[in-house]
C-alpha cells in the first residue's frame, strides 16, 4: 500500500502570525525585516507585497524603493516558533509522524497508519485545515499525496490558498506539465543548468536518461532522476525539538539587531543563569550546550560543545559558552535572536566530597547556592551578576 | 454492478469511494494492493462509484480525464459537488465555482462516464427561504446535467419539494441513515424518471454525530435490512425510473463493498425467482 502524506503550508507564515496579532495589517503590503539595521534584508512578505515585486532576501532599502509606504515589522522568531509549536500540538492528535521546520509554517504528516482511527487522509487534512482556521485563524494550503516531494509541489501549485489531492499513481502525470522550479530541493545552480539545456518543464527534463543526467549533475543525477518522476522515498522524520524533553533551552531576542560583543555576552550569561537554575532545581547537570544565532536576514548559525565535566554552575558553563558563541558568530550581519540549548542532561553528583577543597570552583558553587537562596527569598531581581546589570537597557 | 434487472431499470451498485487502505485488511482488496491499483481491482467487481474527493477539491479536468481512461467502457461515476457550493458557500463566488466545476467534470461527460452530480447538503441546510432560493439558483446553474440532491435535514421531506424536483427532473436521494431527530427520513420517493438514487450511510446512531467518520459510518447491514431495501428498490423504485444508482457509504472495515455485494445477490435472487 502506498503512503498517505499530508502537507500543510501556511503561506507567508511570519506575515500570517503578525497579521493575526494586528488584524489591521491584513490586505496591505507588509514586509518582515529588521528595523535599524543598515543592510537588512526582507525575511518575509505578504502576498500583496509579493505582487508588487518584493521578494525574500531582497535588501530592505530596495523594497522601500518599490513601495515607499510599505509597512515594515521586525521579525519575532521566538513568537513564530511558539505558534508553530501550538500548531504541532493540534496535529499530534492525528499521527505521531510529523515533520516541520522550526518556524516556517510547513508541516508534513504521515497518516498511512492512522486511517482506521481517523478515516481517509483527505478528511484528516480537511479537519486540520478547519482546526487551524478555528483555533489560530490561519488558512493553510493543504495537499495529500503519496510522498513529501509531490505533496510539497502540490501546495506550491495552489499557493497562496487552496488544496490539492494527488491520487496514488497520478504523481508522474501531475508533475509533467509543471515548471522545474517547483521541485523542492533543486538548487539554483541545477536549475540554471537545466535552463541552459532549454529544459524548463518537468516533462522536458524526463526525456534525459540517467546516464545523460549524470554528465551535468554527477552524483546528484540519480536523485534528480527520481524527483522529476515524482519518486521520493524519504520518510516523514519527527523533528526532535518539539517532543524532546531531555533538553533545556533559553532564548534571548534583541530589541534591536546587534553585533555588539558585550551585549551578546550579557545575553548569554542571562541564558546560562536561567538554564543552570533549572538544572539545579532538578538536581541535574548539563553535558553539552548548543548556541543558535539567528541573523537579521533570517539565516542561522549553530555551534555545539561538550561539557566535561557536566555542570550546573553558572560561571563554569558561561566560561565554556563564550568561546562557543565566538565560534557560532561567523557573519558580520547583525544578530536578532540567540538561543542556548543544554543537552545530555544527567544526574548531578549525589555524594559530596569527603574532604572539601577550598578551590575556586567550590567557592563559586557556594556563591551560586547563596545567590539561589537570596533569589528564593527576595525575588529574582534582588541580586544579580555584575555582567548582566546593563542588559535591561539594551 | 451494472445489471439489467428489468426492461425498465438499469442498476449501478457500488460504494462511496474505492481507495481505502483498510479494505485490504478486510479482504476486499488482495493483500499488498497498491493504492494506485485499487480502481483497477474495483472495476472488476463494481461498475460504478461515487467520487468523494470532488467534495474536498474542485475537480481538475486532466486528472478526471486520466481516471476515465482507466475504467471499463460501461463504468460510471457519481461526482459529488464541491463543498464550496454546498457547505462553504460564498455569496457572489459560488456561480464562478459552478463554472469551474462544469469545466472540471467535462471529461466525464465526453467519455459518457457521468451517472450524475451528487449535491450533498449539510445538516444545517434547512428549508428556509434563503436556502430554498439558493438551491433553486444552484439547480438553475447546473441545468443540463443529471443531478441528485441529498438532504440531511427533515424539513425538506415535503410534497412541495418533491413536486418541484419532479418538475425539474432532479433526483431525490433516498438515504438510509440512523433514526435520529431532524435527519431526513428513509423514503422511496422517485422524482426523476431517468434516475433514482439510494445512499446507505449505516444506522450507527451513537457514532453519527461523533465528528469521526470512522465511527459515523461504522455499520454492517443485517440481511433483513438489505432484503427490505431490495424489495423496496424492486417494487417502488425500479418501476419508476430507467436507471438506478445505489451506493454504500459505510466504508469502515470494508463493510460497504461487503453489503453492496449482498444487496446485488438479493436483487438477483429476486430477479432469478421471477424468471423461473
Amino acid at each position: 500500500m502506498s503512503r498517505s502524506i499530508i502537507h500543510l503550508n501556511i503561506a507567508d507564515f511570519a506575515v500570517a502570525v503578525e497579521s493575526n496579532i494586528q488584524p489591521s495589517l491584513k490586505g496591505y503590503p507588509l514586509v518582515i525585516a529588521p528595523l535599524g539595521a543598515p543592510r537588512a534584508v526582507v525575511y518575509d512578505m505578504s502576498d500583496e507585497a509579493y505582487k508588487e515585486g518584493i521578494r525574500k532576501g531582497m535588501t530592505l532599502a530596495r523594497a522601500k524603493r518599490i513601495n515607499k509606504k510599505i509597512k515594515i515589522l521586525p521579525p519575532s522568531f521566538n513568537r513564530y516558533e511558539l505558534v508553530m509549536k501550538d500548531l504541532l500540538k493540534e496535529t499530534f492528535a492525528f499521527t505521531p509522524l510529523i515533520e516541520s521546520g522550526t518556524s516556517d509554517g510547513h508541516i508534513f504528516l504521515d497518516v498511512t497508519g492512522s486511517g482506521r482511527l481517523f478515516g481517509p487522509s483527505v478528511d484528516v487534512a480537511f479537519k486540520l485545515k478547519k482546526a487551524f482556521k478555528k483555533t489560530f485563524n490561519f488558512d493553510p494550503i493543504w495537499s495529500v499525496a503519496t510522498n513529501k516531494l509531490v505533496a510539497k509541489v502540490a501546495t506550491r501549485v495552489v499557493k497562496p490558498v487552496g488544496e490539492y489531492i494527488v491520487a496514488p499513481g497520478d504523481e508522474k502525470a501531475f508533475l509533467a506539465p509543471l515548471p522545474l522550479n517547483l521541485i523542492p530541493g533543486l538548487i539554483k545552480k541545477e536549475l540554471t543548468r537545466f535552463f541552459e539545456f532549454n529544459l524548463f518543464f518537468i516533462s522536458q527534463a524526463r526525456v534525459l536518461t540517467l546516464e545523460q543526467l549524470k554528465i551535468p549533475f554527477h552524483f546528484r543525477a540519480p536523485l534528480l532522476y527520481d524527483w522529476i518522476r515524482g519518486i521520493d522515498p524519504t520518510p516523514v522524520t519527527t523533528s526532535c525539538n518539539c517532543k524532546n524533553l531531555s533538553i533545556i533551552r533559553s532564548d534571548h531576542e534583541f530589541s534591536d539587531d546587534t553585533n555588539n560583543a558585550d551585549l551578546l555576552k550579557r545575553a548569554l550569561y542571562l541564558m546560562v543563569e536561567s538554564i543552570c537554575k533549572t538544572l539545579r532545581n532538578r538536581k541535574l547537570t548539563g553535558g553539552a550546550t548548543k548556541i543558535i544565532l539567528s541573523y537579521s536576514d533570517g539565516l542561522q548559525s549553530t555551534s555545539k560543545l561538550k561539557l566535561v565535566p557536566s555542570t550546573s554552575n553558572d560561571m563554569a558553563m558561561f566560561k565554556k559558552c563564550v568561546p562557543l558563541l565566538n565560534k557560532a558568530w561567523t557573519r558580520r550581519v547583525r544578530i536578532r535572536h540567540m538561543r542556548l540549548i543544554c543537552e545530555k542532561i544527567c544526574q548531578g553528583a549525589i555524594q559530596a566530597d569527603l574532604f572539601s577543597v577550598g578551590n575556586k570552583e567550590t567557592k563559586q558553587a557556594e556563591l551560586i547556592l547563596a545567590m539561589d537562596k537570596i533569589h528564593d527569598k527576595f525575588g529574582k531581581n534582588s541580586i544579580k551578576a555584575g555582567l548582566t546589570m546593563r542588559v535591561k537597557n539594551d | 454492478m451494472t445489471q439489467m434487472l428489468s426492461r425498465a431499470s438499469k442498476l449501478f451498485v457500488g460504494t462511496s469511494g474505492y481507495s481505502y487502505g483498510e479494505w485490504i485488511d478486510s479482504g476486499f482488496y488482495p493483500s499488498g494492493t497498491h493504492s494506485s491499483n485499487m480502481l483497477d481491482f474495483y472495476t472488476q467487481i463494481f461498475h460504478a462509484t461515487e467520487l468523494n474527493y470532488t467534495w474536498y477539491q474542485m475537480p481538475k479536468a486532466p486528472a478526471i480525464e486520466r481516471m476515465c481512461t482507466k475504467v471499463p467502457k460501461d463504468f460510471k461515476f457519481a461526482a459529488k459537488l464541491t463543498r464550496t457550493m454546498t457547505h462553504e458557500v460564498k455569496k457572489g463566488q459560488w456561480a464562478k465555482e459552478v463554472m469551474l466545476y462544469r469545466q472540471g467534470i467535462e471529461p466525464l461527460i465526453q467519455h459518457q462516464k457521468l451517472l450524475c452530480i451528487l449535491i450533498q447538503l449539510p445538516p444545517y441546510f434547512k428549508r428556509s427561504i434563503t436556502f430554498r432560493n439558493y438551491l433553486a439558483a444552484l439547480l438553475d446553474e447546473l441545468a443540463g446535467l443529471p443531478i441528485a440532491v441529498e438532504f440531511r435535514h427533515d424539513s425538506w421531506a415535503n410534497d412541495k419539494v418533491f413536486s418541484e424536483l419532479e418538475r425539474r427532473k432532479v433526483t431525490l436521494v433516498s438515504v438510509d441513515e440512523p433514526d435520529l431527530p431532524n435527519l431526513f427520513p428513509r423514503l422511496d420517493v422517485v422524482t426523476n424518471p431517468d434516475l433514482f438514487y439510494v445512499r446507505f450511510h449505516g444506522r450507527n446512531s451513537r457514532g453519527w454525530r461523533s465528528g469521526n467518520m470512522q465511527k459515523q459510518f461504522d455499520y454492517d447491514y443485517a440481511q433483513w435490512e438489505l432484503a427490505q431495501w431490495a424489495a423496496t428498490i424492486k417494487t417502488a423504485m425500479m418501476t419508476q425510473a430507467a436507471t438506478g444508482g445505489i451506493f454504500f457509504n459505510n466504508h469502515v472495515r470494508g463493510q460497504a463493498p461487503k453489503n453492496a455485494l449482498r444487496l446485488i445477490d438479493l436483487l438477483f435472487k429476486d430477479y432469478h425467482l421471477q424468471k423461473t
